[in-house]
């Protein structure tokens, strides 16, 4: 039975670990670890003794993941980090995703540029995954602002989604094997065709286990108004699919924006997912009042969830992945700024309440009750 | 981009400096003595003795990272020959984290 909240917070200055009782009364805040270097994924892994791990993006000294066993009171580097063989030519300039794969010990590493490495040690070593680094595509992404990343894995039995700004979305049903793009209905703002097969800005991919087949994306959207080529795009930015990803439509109606990084789904509820409209140009909340949006109809509408956020002169950026939901019965969602406050979401996001209020810069924020 | 290839010279014995965020990869020594002709030899001599070491100075392909500065005495090898900059007995070779960031 779980009794505690864990948060991992990665930031541009390290990864902090704030933990509360199940009440979420109080949090306490340890860190930084790694401090002074940027931590892009964190990752709780809650498959047996529940172990944090996190990135350190060493801008000096390169790569490294990180590991806690003791729920984030300390962090140990692993015996390696992702890299790529010699003579592949390409060098890692980031790590952008951990997540777990199918056996306990089995981590999956998304990097920059996209590739895929994968350890079966809890992340001492890493091998890549060829069928996604190595693919007939892979030389043909080209990186968004955040450079050519894999930000997004997500396991779905012998199904294995990625998520890649900019290359778009890529699904292996062989686990892992091999990966073709899938991207019908996935449209593309900067490029002259609106829906190329691949290249899309993907920012976002969710899905729950108790919703077989059906995804939610986020994707580059902000493209209602363009009139070069191709035409305008508008509602490209916030999707959904019921084939497995296979195909894709557009769920953003009824929103003030369809640019946006995070997409959340509620932990017991599949057809309830939150997003946080952006103003594309500024990427920031419009108006300058944050609020998140929430769907409990799989994107059909939208209700603004603001109380307790600032009503104006409010300029935040949310990050692809700095928002979560908790596991407990009646769930809270958090999110991170980038101008570096942590928020907390109590009753499914109804109302928000600042934990801390200035914390560096935030990319991440997980959460796992344990 | 300094790039790191095999070289063959003469070898005096030299130090290397090493600053503190490294000296975890080399069991916490700040100073390591190498008999090697050249930087680009000291980089292959950490390759092969001091790989954990070596990968924080050197990238997958071989590089120095991008945002580290490697000095001979007090000179950047940037300015000289790179890591075919030629050592002589007694020098000092020490790796630096550029300034930067914010």
């Amino acid at each position: 039975m779980a009794d505690r909240i864990v948060l991992a917070i990665g930031t541009k200055k390290g990864v902090f670990v704030a933990e509360a009782a199940k009440k979420r009364r109080a949090f306490t805040l340890r860190g930084p670890f790694s401090p002074g270097i940027p931590v892009y994924p964190t990752f709780i892994d809650t498959r047996g003794t529940p172990s944090i791990y996190a990135s350190s993006c060493n801008p000096f000294f390169g790569m490294k993941v990180m590991r806690s066993t003791d729920m984030g009171k300390s962090f140990k580097e692993t015996k390696s980090a992702p890299a790529f063989a010699k003579e592949d030519g390409r060098t890692l300039a980031n790590i952008w995703a951990l997540e777990a794969g199918s056996s306990k010990k089995e981590l999956l590493c998304g990097v920059e540029p996209a590739s895929l490495f994968r350890s079966r040690d809890n992340g001492d070593s890493w091998e890549m995954v060829e069928g996604i680094s190595n693919h007939d595509h892979s030389r043909k992404w080209n990186p968004g602002n955040g450079g050519l990343c894999m930000h997004t894995i997500i396991r779905d039995g012998n199904r294995l989604h990625l998520g890649i700004s900019t290359g778009g979305h890529y699904l292996s049903e062989d686990g892992g094997e091999t990966f073709k793009a899938a991207n019908k209905g996935i449209g593309a703002g900067f490029a002259p065709d609106p829906y190329p097969e691949f290249g899309q800005c993907v920012h976002k991919i969710a899905r729950h286990d108790a919703a077989p087949g059906r995804l939610y994306m986020q994707n580059h959207g902000g493209w209602a108004e363009w009139t070069g080529p191709g035409g305008p795009r508008p509602d490209i930015g916030v999707l959904r699919s019921d084939d497995h990803g296979q195909s894709w439509r557009s769920i953003a109606k009824g929103l003030p924006s369809d640019f946006g990084f995070p997409i959340v789904v509620h932990p017991h509820k599949p057809d309830t997912i939150y997003v946080v409209p952006l103003e594309p140009m500024t990427r920031s909340c419009p108006g300058g009042a944050p609020a998140v949006w929430r769907s409990e109809n799989a994107g059909e509408s939208w209700k603004r969830l603001s109380k307790g956020f600032p009503k104006k002169q409010s300029y935040f950026t949310i990050l692809r992945d700095a928002m979560d939901a908790d596991e407990l019965k009646t769930p809270a969602l958090y999110l991170g700024t980038t101008t570096g406050q942590l928020w907390m979401g109590r009753e499914g996001g109804e109302k928000w309440e600042c934990l801390f209020d200035s914390l560096p810069p935030i990319h991440n924020v997980k959460v796992a009750a344990v | 981009m300094l790039r790191c290839e095999r070289s063959v010279d003469t070898a005096p014995t030299i130090t290397i400096h090493l600053p503190g965020p490294l000296r975890a990869y080399c069991a916490g020594k700040a100073q390591l003595q190498l008999t090697v002709p050249t930087v680009l030899a000291a980089l292959e001599e950490l390759e092969k003795n001091q790989p954990t070491l070596y990968c924080n100075i050197c990238d997958e392909a071989g590089q120095v990272r991008r945002h580290l500065n490697v000095f001979v005495n007090s000179d950047n090898i940037r300015d000289g020959n790179g890591v075919g900059t030629v050592l002589k007995t007694g020098d000092v070779v020490t790796f630096l984290p550029a300034v930067s960031g914010g």
